[in-house]
């Protein structure tokens, strides 16, 4: 069965991968679950293991939203929506990156306070298994456990992402990649600790929730960008999407068109093109030219779909101002 | 670019934390920020003791007697330390335990006690059926004196029940 986002059918590839990264998706979840409930309870009275912890618990936001956004984006486009739901990720994307943004200032603001208020963070025992020994061991033992994992998913992911065009993905892959730094920071506030450091706590609970503050802050940017119509970019917003530039240069081949342009903006997976021409005879265009370029646009690669061509006597000012001419 | 920032941060909190470890005095982990066990073994205890039923009483001459009392004194006798009773209201002797006056506070204090956020709560070492539920109850230890807390854990948890 092929799956389609809106009116854009997917590849085969990309539904296959689109596949493999919600099988990932639901393998996080699963694996977070586990984490959540394991760090809960050798939570202690460390400010690190805290903001590991929530920061774990954040960790549910991004896979629920790429898991909720690709679902809502295969609806067709409709009268009232009629350039699809395509959004859905954009929107997502930018709800899991203010909940990171408040999280990680709460927590900034929480650790800063224990540490002026001089706190001494307070561990005692642990009953296990008959034998009686110091909580913090085992607060690093779970953290030395958890640390990995999330790397190798991330690295997937990352993968899929630039396949499947989409950014929510990349964020959740980009925050897994860095989650070993978490873990290690709770095991170097525990560690203090032990060594009699009261403050080491603290302080690495405030490197954490920088860090969590940090994702909040560059998600947010990126989500704001995509959603304010800035030009479509890639996958990791390095550089401008590259079949923008490719449909230009189509067009620009026709033996009609005397200059092209276009303009485009990233719907989500797919990107909304509007392409003006000018064509060579100032009299007329040929509807079956227009069609005809249209199709083959459309078939340069899946995420165009979304094409309007328009015959224009000179190019708009702002295609004009990114033409490769100039 | 970022992502060496990161492990940069990561690594340079490590390499802090280890040498602040190796330089200092890593006898026992977990240490004491403020030495309580070390001063504490062969040295004074300092207990605050608020007066509460069986638990804990104090006579007008300054004899301490009850359940705890005994537990406690057993406890001194296994780190070899002499004891100072130092009787008090409750919110007198948190506050003392706060700047560092006391080593430990009892008073039949059980899991539910509201100065949870004033010092260490040890484990509960026994519980007690009573006609509001469970009673669990603890000792409270000065906060972040981890080693302290953990020998007298150790003690309470291989005493559980004894009363």
């Amino acid at each position: 069965m092929s799956v389609a986002f809106g009116e854009t059918e997917l590849p085969q590839k990309q539904t296959e991968i689109l596949r493999k990264a919600i099988r990932l998706e639901w393998l996080t979840i699963a694996f977070l679950a586990v984490t959540v409930t394991l760090v809960f309870f050798v939570l202690g009275n460390s400010q690190a293991m805290k903001a590991a912890w929530i920061e774990d618990l954040l960790s549910f936001i991004p896979p629920l939203v790429f898991l909720i956004a690709v679902r809502i984006a295969r609806r067709k486009p409709n009268p009232k929506h009629p350039y699809g739901y395509h959004r859905s990720v954009g929107v997502g994307h930018l709800v899991a990156a203010v909940a990171l943004v408040t999280m990680g200032t709460f927590l900034i603001i929480d650790s800063a306070s224990g540490l002026l208020a001089a706190e001494h963070p307070s561990i005692g025992s642990v009953e296990l298994f008959g034998q009686v020994f110091w909580l913090g061991w085992l607060m690093m033992g779970v953290m030395a456990l958890i640390a990995l994992p999330p790397v190798f998913i991330g690295r997937a992911k990352m993968t899929l992402a630039r396949e499947l065009h989409d950014k929510v993905l990349y964020a959740d892959a980009d925050m897994n990649k860095a989650d070993w730094m978490t873990a290690v920071g709770s095991i170097v506030g525990v560690g203090g600790i032990g060594l009699g450091l009261w403050w080491a706590d603290a302080a690495a609970a405030l490197f954490i929730a920088g860090s969590i503050l940090w994702d909040g802050v560059k998600n947010t940017r990126a989500a704001v960008e995509d959603l304010g119509d800035t030009r479509a970019m890639t996958f990791d917003d390095a550089k401008p999407h590259p079949v923008v530039h490719r449909v230009d240069e189509y067009l620009r081949s026709l033996h009609w068109v005397e200059d092209a342009g276009s303009r485009a903006r990233d719907q989500g997976h797919v990107l909304h093109i509007e392409s003006f021409v000018v064509p060579r005879s100032r009299r007329k265009v040929a509807v079956a030219d227009l069609v005809a370029a249209r199709e083959a646009c459309v078939a340069l690669d899946w995420r165009v779909e979304d094409i309007v061509i328009v015959p224009v006597k000179e190019l708009p000012r702002v295609v004009r101002e990114s033409h490769p001419a100039r | 670019m970022r992502s060496n920032l990161r492990i940069l941060a990561a690594g340079t909190l490590l390499a802090v934390g280890l040498s602040a470890g190796l330089s200092g005095c890593a006898s026992s982990f977990p240490a004491d920020p403020d030495g309580t066990l070390d001063r504490v073994s062969g040295g004074t205890l300092r207990v605050g003791i608020a007066p509460n039923g069986d638990w804990t009483d104090m006579t007008d001459d300054g004899e301490a007697s009850g359940i705890e009392v005994s537990l406690i004194e057993d406890f001194a006798e296994t780190i070899d330390a002499d004891i100072a009773w130092v009787e008090g209201s409750e919110e007198a002797l948190f506050t003392r335990l706060e700047d560092g006056g006391l080593d430990l506070v009892i008073g039949g204090f059980t899991d539910r006690t509201p100065w949870l956020d004033r010092a260490a709560i040890t484990k509960p070492f026994t519980e007690v059926s009573t006609s509001d539920g469970v009673e669990k109850h603890v000792m409270a230890a000065s906060r972040g004196e981890n080693a302290f807390l953990l020998e007298l854990e150790r003690f309470l948890l291989a005493t559980e029940g004894a009363p």
